[in-house]
């Protein structure tokens, strides 16, 4: 999530926009590169990629230009591009899950078939390239809270999934880093030209990506209120060649919000020349990978730092999966790395790996049942009936309830009236809600239901709800069952109290 | 017809907003206090209503909204929310006063100014002064989301012209690739030209649809439109053949609009089969969001379902929720219907002080002048 929903025009179709970039030397074998890009963020278990926009990662040889408050980095002219362009889902007999296919046009002009999730990849016969195209554990790891005070917090993206593109290929091969062995790295979504021409505006591209929060924590710092969104605008420019004519306003941008992230432990740790120098640095938008160095979990900006420094980088910077790019961000713009900032939490969801295709395989998405009834009798009325955890003699499909000990993680054996048992947890209980968890007798694992009554109106609304992993038998029972014990209960309590009118 | 402007292909966005949007309710019950989250849901929420029939979204939006009453009670969010949940739904006096809560709370201006245009557009309140709040929003940059809530005044203050132009302008200038937008502009295109327009064209009508439906093949609310054309066109096969894919919606139109084919058609079971759907589809909206689908059960009880006197309270209930020049026209239909017409006459004489400054009333089935309505007058051409 280097800039989840990153602008008004991304929250059209979040498949297009672009989350994080990556670039790493392959753990599996280290004379190999590896490019990455994620798009959707959040992306639910089904998600697919657009079929109207390219995806493309894109890098350019780069040298370094100026060092110290005069550090630049100058990209070259030639570009290496690996382009992606997805199908429309093909059907599957009997009601399966439809499959995905793509094409990857590879910087030779080479092209390989594609069909998203396979675990395997597709590599070309003589092994240069192997891709992997798919939904993924989000690896992002962001831990802070930045608007206001900042301060550290839970992962905010835990359990998150995000769609993912990964190249690795044979670095000598392709990047020839002999002639030159530093690179920057792009990741952007770009229209597809329409046969016959669609005859209006076309945007030149939808987002583009190159170091981590160049949108939601450089450019629109939540920390400077009051200022126009410009990520949009941002978006809009030409990766590798922003457009002179609005480069002053990004420039004075980007300086206020380097000041302001230099502020926020109220110690100036950035001189006025220092910060002209890292915002000129940052505005050149790429991911600095020099293949020819080792890039590390540490290596993280670190061509940027030392060069802004004065001296010669020394690792082959990039970015890898399990990098903590954000604390290591906010460490340098606020302090300077005078002192290690650490968010909430150490780790992402789950880590990266050293083999291919090195994003861990998906979160599984947990399932979720919820219904209600509005109520013509107040949530005190309707509690004092539907309340207790042991009592479910409200329940016109449950023939007994049995009460093992009292309160937090009380146990009640359910028998039904058609002679199941069911064996549930008291887990939290409110004032007008509890929670439990399922012991046996649903076929799931990690279910936790809730049962709460909240007023609405001059009455009252109850609602039930589960969130759940299938275990032991397909999702479509479990929740047929589910529902139709939520559904009768609920009914049961509508002809007790009446409904809302 | 204008080259349409390319979109993600329908059956994959609307895979991705159906788990995108379990993915959120999830992320909820696990950090319900983590901002923005709710507000996502509301948004997909919405989506799946509007394009996909699904009306259980409602549903959920009210208990969204009642889990963040309990759990910040006072939060600007919370009234936020609220607000636009009451809005969706139709409860807009309800809706007013959570706005006004949210304002107090400081909920952020651009939002709580959005939505109260939103709620004096669908009551008909000061619509000259939201024309001029929508032209301006709609003036500045990347606001393209304005283009069309100001096509769709333009359209209902009988300015068809500027509306489709506007309509157009937003199909040109469209900067994104997601097909909910794209189908939502030809389905206000097809309104404009098979509802609103002063002379309908239903074949260019007909047209908007399709390709609403061509860049959402789920989107009921089009087929179902789209539909009505056949069947007055007599192509009841074409009619039946669009509808059946979508059964499964809850949306009770479906079901009705089959009911009408089936009676076209001639075989009485399958008519009686889908009429008592519908019926029962309608009730149960009804009975849960009853200002939300008034409208929608008045047409249905003026036609199919065979209930003027229901039909009539129900205009007469949307009338006053929102006394907008439709609803006008809907209720003057209705009571000609039971042969009020001392009723028929008083809506006449209350649309005429309200509405009569606008360029619409003089297309409008309410505008005859002094011609007191009569029991011969035909509803249908309402």
């Amino acid at each position: 999530m280097s800039d989840h929903i990153d602008g008004p025009r991304s929250i059209g179709d979040p498949s297009i926009d672009l989350t994080d970039l990556f670039a790493f030397t392959s753990p599996e074998n280290p004379a190999r590169t590896v490019f990455a890009a994620d798009v959707f963020p959040s992306a639910g278990a089904n998600a697919m990629f657009s079929d109207a926009a390219y995806h493309a990662i894109v890098t350019r040889r780069v040298t370094v230009a100026g060092t110290g408050d005069q550090a630049k980095f100058q990209p070259g002219d030639q570009e290496i591009r690996f382009s992606f362009q997805f199908d429309r889902l093909q059907a599957q007999p009997g009601g399966a899950k439809p499959i995905q296919s793509g094409t990857c046009t590879l910087p030779d002009g080479q092209k390989l078939k594609l069909v998203c999730n396979d675990e395997k990849g597709a590599s070309t016969p003589d092994g240069t390239f192997r891709v992997f195209v798919g939904l993924r554990s989000d690896p992002f790891l962001l831990a802070w809270i930045v608007a206001g005070k900042m301060r550290p917090f839970q992962n905010l993206l835990e359990h998150d999934n995000v769609l993912c593109i990964a190249i690795d290929f044979d670095t000598q091969k392709v990047l020839q880093p002999d002639k030159g062995s530093l690179f920057g790295v792009i990741a952007e979504t770009t229209p597809i030209p329409k046969t016959g021409g669609f005859v209006g505006h076309s945007v030149p591209r939808y987002d583009w990506v190159g170091r981590p929060e160049q949108t939601n924590m450089r450019l629109n710092n939540p920390g400077l209120t009051g200022s126009e969104d410009v990520r949009d605008l941002w978006n809009q420019q030409t990766p590798f060649a922003i457009s002179p004519k609005l480069m002053p306003v990004f420039r004075q941008r980007m300086v206020e919000s380097l000041k302001n992230w230099d502020m926020r432990d109220d110690k100036a740790d950035w001189s006025a020349a220092q910060l002209e120098a890292s915002a000129t640095v940052l505005l050149d938008d790429f991911m600095l990978i020099d293949v020819a160095k080792p890039t590390t979990d540490e290596s993280f900006l670190e061509i940027e730092k030392s060069t802004l420094n004065g001296r010669p980088y020394e690792t082959g910077g990039g970015r890898t999966i399990n990098a903590n790019d954000i604390d290591m961000l906010l460490t340098w713009m606020v302090n300077r790395d005078r002192e290690a900032l650490h968010g909430g939490a150490a780790s992402a969801t789950q880590p990266g790996s050293n083999t291919f295709p090195y994003f861990a395989p998906p979160n599984t998405q947990l399932q979720s049942l919820m219904q209600s009834v509005d109520l013509a009798a107040s949530p005190e009325q309707v509690w004092a009936v539907v309340g207790v955890f042991g009592d479910l003699s409200w329940h016109p499909l449950v023939a007994d309830v049995s009460l093992a000990g009292s309160g937090p993680m009380q146990l009640r054996t359910i028998e039904t009236v058609d002679g199941k048992q069911i064996i549930e947890r008291l887990t939290a209980e409110e004032s007008s809600a509890y929670t439990y968890a399922n012991v046996s007798g649903l076929g799931v694992s990690d279910y936790s239901g809730t049962l709460s009554v909240r007023p609405k109106g001059s009455g009252s609304t109850v609602l039930w709800r589960a969130q759940y992993l299938p275990d032991g038998q397909p999702d479509i029972i479990v929740k047929s069952i589910l529902g139709a014990l939520f559904k009768s209960g609920l009914e049961s309590l509508k002809a007790r109290f009446g409904a809302a009118k | 017809m204008l080259q349409l402007p390319p979109a993600t292909d329908g059956q994959i966005a609307t895979i991705n907003l159906f788990s995108a949007r379990d993915q959120s309710w999830n992320r909820f019950w696990r950090m319900p206090q983590r901002s923005g989250t709710a507000e996502l849901i509301i948004e997909q929420e919405q989506f799946a209503a509007q394009f996909c029939g699904d009306l259980e979204a409602f549903d959920r939006m009210e208990t969204l909204v009642c889990e963040l009453a309990a759990l910040e009670p006072e939060a600007a969010p919370t009234f936020l929310i609220a607000a636009q949940v009451a809005c969706a739904t139709h409860r807009f006096s309800e809706a007013r006063s959570s706005l006004q809560q949210a304002v107090a709370k400081g909920a952020a201006a651009d939002a709580t100014d959005r939505l109260a245009l939103a709620i004096d557009q669908a009551t008909g309140e000061n619509l000259h002064r939201v024309l001029a709040a929508r032209r301006e929003r709609a003036a500045q940059p990347g606001s393209w989301g304005e283009l069309i809530p100001l096509g769709a005044l333009l359209a209902d203050l009988g300015e068809f012209d500027e509306a489709e132009r506007i309509y157009h302008q937003a199909l040109q200038e469209y900067p994104d690739l997601s097909p909910f937008a794209l189908a939502w502009l030809c389905f206000q295109l097809g309104m404009l030209w098979g509802e609103t327009a002063s002379e309908a064209d239903p074949e260019r009508a007909a047209r908007w649809y399709r390709s609403a439906i061509d860049y959402l093949p789920g989107y009921v609310k089009a087929r179902v439109h789209l539909a009505e054309i056949l069947l007055d066109a007599q192509r009841h096969a074409e009619a039946r053949a669009l509808l059946e894919p979508v059964i499964q919606s809850v949306d009770p139109e479906v079901p009705w609009r089959l009911a009408d084919e089936a009676a076209c058609s001639g075989d009485s079971a399958r008519e009686a089969q889908y009429l008592h759907t519908a019926h029962q589809g309608f009730e149960t909206l009804l009975s849960k969001h009853l200002l939300a689908f008034a409208d929608h059960g008045a047409a249905f009880y003026t036609g199919s379902g065979g209930d003027p006197v229901r039909a009539f309270d129900l205009a007469k209930l949307n009338l006053a929720n929102r006394p907008t020049l439709r609803a006008f026209e809907q209720a003057y239909a209705a009571a000609l219907n039971v042969d009020d017409i001392p009723a028929a006459i008083r809506l006449q004489e209350d649309a005429r002080a309200r509405w009569e400054s606008i360029k619409a009333f003089q297309f409008s089935s309410l505008s005859a002048v002094g011609s007191a309505p009569t029991g011969q007058d035909n509803p249908s051409a309402v």
